[in-house]
């Protein structure tokens, strides 16, 4: 008896071992590529790219500065297309939210006859593949004069991300107790009154993890930004792509670009983490 | 008390007296026929919603149907009416069954393999202990990386002039100035670990959610009952996963098949053809060589293929996620 408790748990130690330097290791190493985009990005011009790689150097801001500032043969600066990116999500993000809201509401009337097949179809629709979207998207946005406009992509960007918003605060309503609103309702308040001065207030919350979840997918979108936009409304992502083209291959320079894109976000999710994971599961993991 | 709100709402323009009668008063049970006024007032509310969502779903559905059937190009005019030649070229063209099977070849092995190391991954991670609060934030980096970067990143440690990866295989005794993008196989090797450095994360966040919602009795009454660890694992653990686990996976497929960047950025479909995806295909035909009607076909096929996730999705997502069916 003794014998077999002490082997299982030496097993189970061993198995925690194994388990955990796996996870450490996979950890470590992926940060790698993040590191060498940090590391990079403030190396000195010239030696970004040396090879055997430099460790030891005095870093600098100037990668920042170079990409950051316009002029010097450049079409335009990199801050220019960060503002775009941060245009594009933000108008999205409040599109998002403005129609979202009142359907997520409707969703939760208990003589709404059609909410179940409606919640269904709103959340299929995350199944639709962006590529089937965007041919017909570049025609119709050519036809009407919108291509390299914000609100070719802001419409996109507020419909695909639609499904998350709707359902995150369709749930967060119905886990209010439902009295709150009976009360008000006897007290003579429209739905409207109802969803303004009872729900809102205390959907805040959830509108903000909603919020923070399309601002971070429609910062990252690459598809419809790379068919919709030549210069005008051209976001961020794109324009990395087209650094070799722009700057000439220099790799302090695209590693500064690359972590000017990423950090925002890096630091909006790793806060939110909770909340990113749950929202990005449609509520189904808490 | 149910009964008493419907009513009231309807008629809004009552004066309070009539209002406190109807409290006071009995009123009957039973669900009462709604007015218009009640009946449209949710339909009002979603209209918006469902505007941007048809305009951006069902529209283009609409029009990829339509052009499928027709030869139209994007810079040559309107064409005409050609029945089923876009399906006929579409799947009679080899390269178009090439993009489809790498396609679902690609979900495959990036799912099953992203599945099995983030359970692997979720299972010390489920330890509430202080350093797995650091890891969890360290494990959420790579997937809030944008998709677009991380394969600019990547593409530049492979770089085969300048980049740490072959520098550093270099040192290790493999050939100098490897070109790991240059050759299909291992392109496609490149491409499946990019997308596991990408999403493995996010699955075993899910997992590990999974696992510390799950109640400690069970295993305790079994470790008291003498379980083996793997006795335990296979018959507690993993039986009350399997929710956990077909949501991330349902999740990832559908994610999975929508993957446009990384290929784009890393390999754009080369070297050849060997790595273009149907994602890929469509925007090259339609987007670069303007053949809409070709590309709006192979739209069509794709869409079919992908609606039938729709079932698991509402099933599996859509169950879980429903306060009202818990």
């Amino acid at each position: 008896m003794t014998t077999t408790s002490s082997t299982s748990r030496r097993g189970t130690m061993a198995r925690v071992i194994i388990g955990r330097t796996f996870l450490w290791a996979w950890l470590l190493i992926g940060l790698v590529p993040l590191l060498f985009m940090v590391i990079t990005s403030i190396k000195p011009a010239g030696i970004a790219n040396q090879i055997p790689p430099a460790w030891i150097f005095q870093p600098t801001l100037d990668n920042y500065d170079s990409v950051l500032s316009a002029g010097g043969g450049k079409s335009e600066s990199f801050g220019q297309l960060l503002t775009n990116s941060a245009i594009v999500s933000l108008g999205a993000t409040a599109l998002a939210i403005i129609v979202g809201v009142p359907a997520a509401y409707a969703l939760t009337m208990r003589d709404f006859r059609a909410r179940k097949g409606l919640s269904s179809w709103i959340l299929s629709t995350y199944m639709f593949p962006p590529i089937v979207a965007v041919i017909p998207v570049f025609v119709f946005a050519g036809k009407l004069g919108l291509m390299d406009t914000y609100p070719a992509l802001i419409i996109p960007y507020a419909a695909f991300n639609l499904p998350i918003v709707v359902w995150i605060l369709r749930s967060s309503i119905l886990q209010l107790p439902y009295e709150i609103q009976e009360a008000a309702m006897v007290d003579g308040a429209s739905t409207w009154e109802v969803l303004r001065r009872i729900i809102w207030p205390l959907l805040v919350p959830s509108v903000a993890t909603a919020a923070v979840l399309t601002i971070v997918l429609s910062w990252n979108e690459f598809l419809f930004a790379l068919s919709l936009t030549r210069s005008g409304a051209k976001t961020a992502p794109v324009g990395l792509q087209q650094f070799t083209g722009m700057y000439g291959t220099d790799w302090g320079n695209i590693t500064a670009a690359a972590t000017l894109i990423v950090a925002p976000i890096l630091v909006l999710m790793v806060v939110l983490r909770r909340q990113m994971v749950a929202g990005l599961t449609f509520g189904a993991v808490k | 008390m149910k009964a008493t709100a419907a009513p009231l709402d309807a008629t809004l323009t009552v004066d309070a007296s009539r209002r406190a009668d109807g409290l006071t008063t009995a009123v009957p049970r039973g669900r009462k026929p709604l007015t218009w006024k009640k009946r449209s007032t949710p339909w009002a509310y979603m209209a918006p919603a469902m505007f941007v969502l048809l305009l951006m779903t069902v529209a283009p559905a609409l029009f990829i149907f339509y052009s499928a059937f027709r030869n139209d190009k994007i810079l040559g005019g309107v064409g005409k009416f050609v029945g089923l030649d876009n399906f006929i070229t579409a799947v009679t063209n080899a390269s178009v069954q090439h993009a489809f099977l790498i396609t679902f070849g690609f979900v495959a092995v990036a799912v099953i393999l992203e599945m099995i190391l983030g359970f692997a991954l979720a299972l010390p991670l489920a330890a509430q202990t202080r350093a797995n609060k650091v890891g969890a934030a360290l494990m959420l980096l790579p997937f809030a990386v944008t998709p677009a970067v991380a394969a600019m990143v990547f593409k530049q440690l492979l770089n085969p002039n300048y980049g740490w990866v072959g520098y550093y295989l270099g040192v290790f005794g493999f050939p100098k100035g490897i070109d790991l993008l240059g050759d299909p196989t291992s392109a496609w090797i490149v491409l499946v670990i990019l997308d596991m450095w990408q999403w493995t994360p996010f699955i075993a966040l899910i997992l590990m959610a999974g696992l510390q919602s799950l109640p400690g009795e069970p295993r305790e009454a079994a470790m008291v009952d003498g379980a083996t660890p793997w006795q335990m694992f296979r018959h507690i653990t993993f039986p009350a996963m399997v929710p956990f686990i077909a949501i991330a996976a349902v999740l990832r497929t559908i994610q999975a098949f929508k993957t446009f960047d990384s290929f784009k950025i890393l390999t754009g479909g080369g070297p050849g053809e060997s790595t273009e995806i149907v994602n890929l295909g469509v925007f090259r035909v339609g987007l670069q060589s303007f053949n809409v009607g070709l590309a709006c076909a192979l739209g069509v096929v794709f869409l079919i293929i992908l609606s039938l996730l729709i079932p698991f999705m509402l099933r599996i997502i859509g169950r879980r996620a429903d306060p009202e069916e818990m």
